[in-house]
């Protein structure tokens, strides 16, 4: 027997450890893996602020000395690097092995010629002036190429885009010369001749129904006078725009008409110190000219509306400055998908830099006279002045983003001033998405604090009449009420408000306003006309804790005399039409989703929350505090005023605080009700587009691991954050309150 | 001076409170008000008017939705549904009751539910029967409906039998796919699969062909009704769901509409862009979900719960956690959305599609939004509830009886197995209440984890593995947001809104009113051991 019960406690015993290990470990885990997985948000945000990186790539084997060539560049795989020779030749190497790969010459009957001159269109069309002064372009593509045994490689391929003789060229000898091809077959050939004028081709070729093709060109000279002697010269994809700069540090711009027209826009000292423009390039979308100098200054340029609302014109002005280099600026490559620019200096310097953001993203020193880059950004190829090829891996995923754009004003391109901007997505394709979260905090304010306004008077006003003034029967039976209340779904509000409220509210918009003032009138007339009640106690103490009751047909009274009074009022005072009249004499829109929309739908959705958690306040404060008040002779209201309130009122606050939470996330309310704009304006008639509803908005459209994808985990971070410390700021408040009143 | 004390006393104060009171009780009277007679009378039978009007605009045949006066004017105009998308292009319209010559309600008008296009009004010309044998002068239309129901059956069955043959293919293409992979594309089990595949096909175009054949034969079943403005339109009877005449129906004969409508509400698939038919995927979804959601989340609250309150030693860092908890059931539900679509859906979804079904890629099978990854946030989301709500269930238990127990030599274990589990049991019951009746009514973190407007199949089913926990799926609170907002008829579908909602509301509001009732017995059971 006593054997038994040993073996019986052991067995209790051991179970008993058992269970202690168990509900401890998987205690703790559960709570240790619910908070690690909020952090795990901010780790999805965090790749938008590193800053980016260039990784050298292991050199090239049996590199030979390669200081003549003119041009270098590399593919998207950093397989194979390129260089153009003097004789035209486009040489491809294997990067990893060293070995030649191919060799493709330049087109034909250039045999005995040497080019004098290369530009660079994009990062992969070259346009090669040659010492005849003729000119060919051609294009340098590589195409990924399986084998029968899977293997996989890279052919590199060159496209002859346009070849074009001395003649068409002009009389005098060209010193540099640009091509520019669009789909449809237009040839545009901007040339600069040794007489400071420009020659200006441009082909059309033209295929009709019967593949018959006709071939028109036309040519002129742009001849004018110049501040001084150019020094280079950018031309837009398109070839309708030129830009050129000058010894003396002025930026020139022209636009090419189809007729053989050119018209100067725009002539702008662009350097400080009249410092010579050194290198231009056009900002990938053609919109911007990044302009360096001499001194090593980038900065890039766009076309902006001044003037008054009469004379509108527009005019060349610096919209960016970018970090500068230490001496000379003498190459500027667009990226080709975004607004990064790669420069180079004559110190042989290569820096990155974001235009929008005017972020400083990366230097790279290599002694380096040529350079080049991979058409997705990843790769940068430089030729050194030692004649060897580097080559670097470039990881720069989140180039547009950093905290200035996020928080700060923007000068965007084709907007006239800085601002705070969302716009993500667009119907073009070189559309740069604008991410600033100020309009969306801004949104989430805005409704936070209208909503705020209309649900905490009425909630703390009302938990107070019900725990103090209401009957205790009527205070049992409202407490489930109201939590019923809160679980109402969201969506649910939602819906009614914006498809059942919105329409009503838009068209009675003038009774709601005179309604809000009719009330307190009508209010403080019927207080006044009380007094004789209380000169009979017996009728008061009847009537004490039913006011409320007895306050309703008030309100029925005031709507219905508001709703009967506005047709009237709104043709007197407003012509007939309240909206109408806001535009006109205001300036002001009004929507049919708007803050007031908002403010009641978000307030019915925390009014339950603000009045439970402060009438439990209220409740908590101990009975014989107010008892001890009303012996003194206060009246009630002076008890709760002066004794009750004070007392409660950290509960109070933090009841607010919670509801300020629950707004601040709320997410189908605004998402349904607020027609989602992300615009600016404390207007009550506008609506907002806040966090919340922006993440739900545009999460679908986002792919994994791009920048809108991380910012909007920013937006979820910030909201996190938010509610995080307003909710944990109420808790401890709470706790004090508990501690220092001693009950639940 | 009397005022002046009047004002000191703080009387009106104390009648603004109330005035506090009463507007917040009007307020959410109203917005329920508003839900309930909108939402109960959807399926009541309402009768048709037909409206002469004057200067020469015709007739209009339909039901009067609703009557307003136009501003400024003191007229009163109605606004019909008219039904008939297909003639008219338009469900809805407004005529000014000054236009109106004549408003009458004729006996023999029909209202036709149609498959497509909507709602039909209009008057039985005649019937063309090819295809069914009725006895002569019985050829109405409520026998001719009920005389294609067989057909009707057959047709369906038919197109399970096709759907049933898709789905072996699919399984069949996907485990050719897997040999493809292994690169064991020309073994014998491959062919054999292929020869599979074949017979399968053939199988499939015998089964169309048949299909084909009895659509047409049922299809040559047609109706001819006259609209209001004297057009004819010729209605196959197979798509005819219902047809009914409102003017001659009784009491018995609405109230027998309603209880079908009902019927067909909880039983039967969406039709038109989910703005008719019923509700069964969205309240199979949602019922799913939730199921789904307490299995995960229950359990790891409760334990978490119980280790904070009797195991944890009370300190600094306890109390840091207990906040923390606290605190994340306050956090916005959005957020928990877009951690889910980042952890579980790329995250872990996204690695099971790696290492299981690398055949499938790019085409996603975990690593899209689905019934497992929206359960798994709403779980998440909700075990904070179930932490707080065991935590306080234990914690109201008076001390002296955790004593008592161990007084009497019981274990840490058995006293809170044996005593303290079942005396917080209705707390914590009332925790999942709650948790169930958040996630009912969630749908924001739903949007980015896997809900859809329509769901091609019902993540449980008949075939292996029969719970898809990969699939799509339907629930109420997102039906609203969806027919609501994003339907091309926003006003045609408003009826349906509102019948969703109340039916969300319905849920959501049981649930938590069970919740409270439990509670309070609870508190009840407490105050009692407290002496």
């Amino acid at each position: 027997m006593q054997k038994l019960d040993r073996q019986f406690i052991k067995k209790v015993r051991r179970r008993d450890r058992i269970a202690t290990r168990i509900i401890s470990a998987g205690g703790l885990l559960v709570i240790a893996s619910v908070i690690a997985i909020l952090l795990l948000i901010v780790k999805v945000t965090l790749p938008l602020f590193l800053p980016a990186t260039a990784t050298p790539l292991p050199e090239m084997p049996g590199a030979q000395r390669l200081a003549e060539e003119l041009a270098v560049g590399i593919d998207d795989y950093q397989e194979v690097a390129y260089t153009v020779d003097r004789q035209g030749n486009f040489a491809f190497h294997s990067l990893a092995s060293g070995e030649l790969i191919e060799k493709i010459p330049a087109p034909a009957g250039k045999e005995g010629l040497t080019v004098k001159a290369v530009e660079l269109h994009r990062n992969n069309i070259y346009t090669l002036l040659w010492s005849d002064h003729s000119v060919s372009a051609a294009s340098v593509s590589f195409r990924l190429f399986f084998a029968e045994d899977g293997r996989r490689s890279l052919l590199p391929e060159l496209e002859v885009l346009a070849d074009l003789p001395a003649a068409a060229v002009g009389p005098t000898a060209a010193l540099a010369a640009a091509v520019r091809t669009d789909g449809d077959g237009t040839t545009t050939l901007v040339a600069l001749l040794a007489d400071q004028s420009f020659q200006i081709v441009r082909e059309t070729t033209r295929t009709d129904l019967f593949d018959n093709e006709t071939r028109e060109t036309t040519s002129f000279r742009l001849a004018e006078e110049l501040p001084g002697r150019i020094t280079t010269f950018a031309v837009d994809e398109a070839g309708e725009t030129l830009y050129a700069g000058t010894e003396n540090g002025s930026l020139l711009r022209w636009e090419l008409n189809g007729q053989g027209e050119a018209r100067r826009t725009d002539n702008v000292v662009a350097t400080s110190d009249n410092q010579a423009v050194t290198a231009l390039a056009m900002v990938f979308g053609d919109i911007s000219v990044a302009v360096g100098d001499a001194g090593g200054n980038l900065a890039t340029w766009s076309r902006v509306t001044t003037g008054g609302e009469e004379a509108q014109t527009k005019k060349l002005r610096k919209i960016h400055s970018l970090a500068a280099h230490q001496s000379a600026v003498t190459a500027i490559l667009p990226s080709r998908r975004s607004k990064t620019l790669v420069s180079l200096d004559a110190g042989g310097t290569v820096h990155l830099d974001h235009m929008t953001s005017e972020s400083h993203l990366l230097a790279v020193q290599g002694r380096l006279n040529r350079f080049g880059i991979s058409g997705r950004d990843n790769s940068l190829i430089g030729l050194g002045a030692d004649g060897r090829l580097a080559a670097w891996h470039i990881d720069n995923p989140h180039p547009e983003v950093s905290l200035k754009t996020l928080f700060g004003k923007v000068w965007y391109e084709s907007y006239d001033e800085p601002a705070h901007v969302w716009q993500s997505s667009a119907g073009n394709d070189d559309f740069e998405p604008k991410l600033s979260i100020v309009p969306l905090l801004f949104g989430t304010i805005k409704g936070t604090l209208y909503a705020m306004l209309f649900a905490v008077p009425l909630a703390v006003f009302g938990a107070v009449y019900t725990s103090q003034f209401a009957t205790l029967s009527f205070r049992k039976a409202i407490k489930p009420m109201v939590e019923i209340m809160a679980s109402v779904p969201s969506v649910v509000i939602g819906f009614l408000i914006a498809l059942w409220l919105a329409p009503i509210i838009e068209r009675a918009i003038v009774t709601v306003i005179l309604a809000c003032l009719l009330l307190p009138l009508l209010f403080f007339l019927l207080t006044n006309s009380l007094r004789p009640l209380y000169k009979t106690p017996a009728l008061q103490s009847r009537v004490g804790g039913y006011e409320f009751l007895l306050l309703i047909p008030l309100l029925l009274l005031t709507v219905a005399l508001a709703n009967a009074m506005a047709p009237t009022l709104e043709s007197l005072l407003f012509g007939g039409s309240f909206r109408q009249w806001l535009f006109d004499e205001a300036g002001m829109r009004y929507d049919q989703r708007n803050s007031i929309i908002i403010a009641f739908g978000l307030g019915i959705a925390v009014i339950p929350l603000i009045f439970s958690i402060t009438e439990d306040a209220i409740s908590n404060i101990p009975p014989s505090l107010a008892a001890a008040s009303l012996a003194l002779g206060a009246s009630r209201w002076q008890t709760i005023w002066r004794v009750v309130l004070p007392s409660a009122s950290p509960g109070i606050f933090a009841a607010i605080m919670i509801g300020l939470g629950r707004c601040v996330g709320e997410t189908m309310i605004v998402l349904m009700a607020t027609g989602n704009t992300p615009i600016m304006d404390w207007s009550i008639f506008n609506g907002m587009r806040t966090l919340s509803a922006n993440i739900a908005v545009e999460i679908p459209e986002a792919p994994h691991g791009g920048t809108l994808y991380r910012v909007l985990f920013l937006c979820a971070t910030l909201l996190f954050a938010l509610t995080f410390v307003l909710n944990t700021g109420a808790e401890m408040i709470r706790e004090r309150l508990r501690k220092k009143y001693g009950r639940y | 001076m009397l005022n002046k004390k009047f004002w000191r006393q703080g009387e009106p104060f104390v009648w603004a409170t109330g005035l506090a009171l009463s507007l917040i009780l009007c307020l959410t009277l109203s917005l329920l008000f508003v839900v309930l007679a909108n939402g109960i009378a959807v399926f009541w039978p309402r009768e048709v008017r037909l409206a002469t009007l004057s200067d020469g605009g015709g007739s209009l045949l339909g039901e009067i939705v609703r009557e307003e006066e136009i501003p400024g004017s003191g007229q009163k105009r109605l606004q019909f549904k008219i039904g008939n998308r297909d003639l008219y292009g338009l469900d809805f319209r407004w005529v000014d009751a000054t236009k109106i010559a004549e408003l009458s309600r004729p006996e023999q008008a029909y209202v036709l539910e149609r498959l497509e296009f909507g709602n039909f009004y209009g008057f039985l010309k005649e019937l063309s029967l090819p295809g069914l044998a009725l006895p002569p002068g019985e050829e109405d239309l409520p026998a001719a409906l009920a005389a294609i129901g067989p057909q009707q059956r057959e047709v369906a069955r038919l197109d399970s039998a096709i759907a049933a043959v898709n789905r072996r293919v699919e399984v069949l293409d996907r485990r050719l796919a897997s040999l493809g992979h292994r690169k064991e594309a020309d073994s014998p089990a491959a062919v054999a699969l292929r020869g599979e595949k074949e017979r399968l096909g053939k199988e499939f175009a015998l089964l169309v062909d048949e299909l084909g054949r009895r659509r047409l034969e049922l299809l040559r079943n047609e109706a001819v009704f006259l609209a209001a403005d004297g057009r004819e339109k010729s209605i196959a009877l197979a798509n005819i769901v219902r047809a009914y005449q409102p003017n001659t129906m009784g009491l018995f004969a609405k109230g027998r509409y309603y209880l079908l409508r009902l019927h067909e509400l909880f039983f039967a698939e969406p039709r038109e862009a989910n703005t008719e038919g019923g509700l069964f995927p969205a309240i199979f979804g949602t019922v799913l979900l939730i199921f789904l959601m307490s299995i995960l989340s229950f359990p790891l609250g409760v334990l978490a719960g119980i280790y904070l309150r009797e195991y944890a030693r009370e300190g600094c860092l306890v109390k840091m956690v207990r906040i923390a908890v606290n605190n994340l059931a306050g956090i916005p539900s959005i957020v928990y959305g877009i951690f889910g679509l980042g952890f579980f859906v790329y995250g872990i979804g996204g690695g099971i599609d790696q290492l299981f079904f690398p055949e499938r890629l790019p085409t996603p099978t975990f690593g899209t939004g689905g019934i497992l990854w929206a359960s798994l946030t709403l779980g998440l989301l909700t075990v904070p509830v179930v932490i707080v709500a065991t935590e306080e269930a234990l914690g109201a238990i008076p001390p002296g009886i955790r004593e008592g127990s161990q007084a009497l030599a019981a274990t840490r274990f058995q006293t809170l197995t044996k005593i303290l589990l079942p005396m917080a049991s209705p707390g914590i019951l009332t925790g999942f209440i709650l948790a169930m009746a958040r996630a009912a009514g969630e749908v924001a973190p739903l949007m980015i984890t896997g809900v859809v407007k329509l769901a091609p199949a019902l993540p449980l089913d008949s075939t292996f593995p029969y719970l898809h926990l990969d699939r799509k799926f339907m629930h109420l609170g997102f039906h609203i947001y969806d027919i609501g907002f994003q339907s091309p008829n926003v006003e045609a579908a408003k009826p349906m809104v509102y019948v969703t909602t109340l039916l969300l509301i319905v849920i959501v509001l049981l649930m938590t009113s069970t919740a409270i009732h439990l509670r309070n017995r609870m508190r009840a059971r407490y105050a009692v051991s407290d002496v």
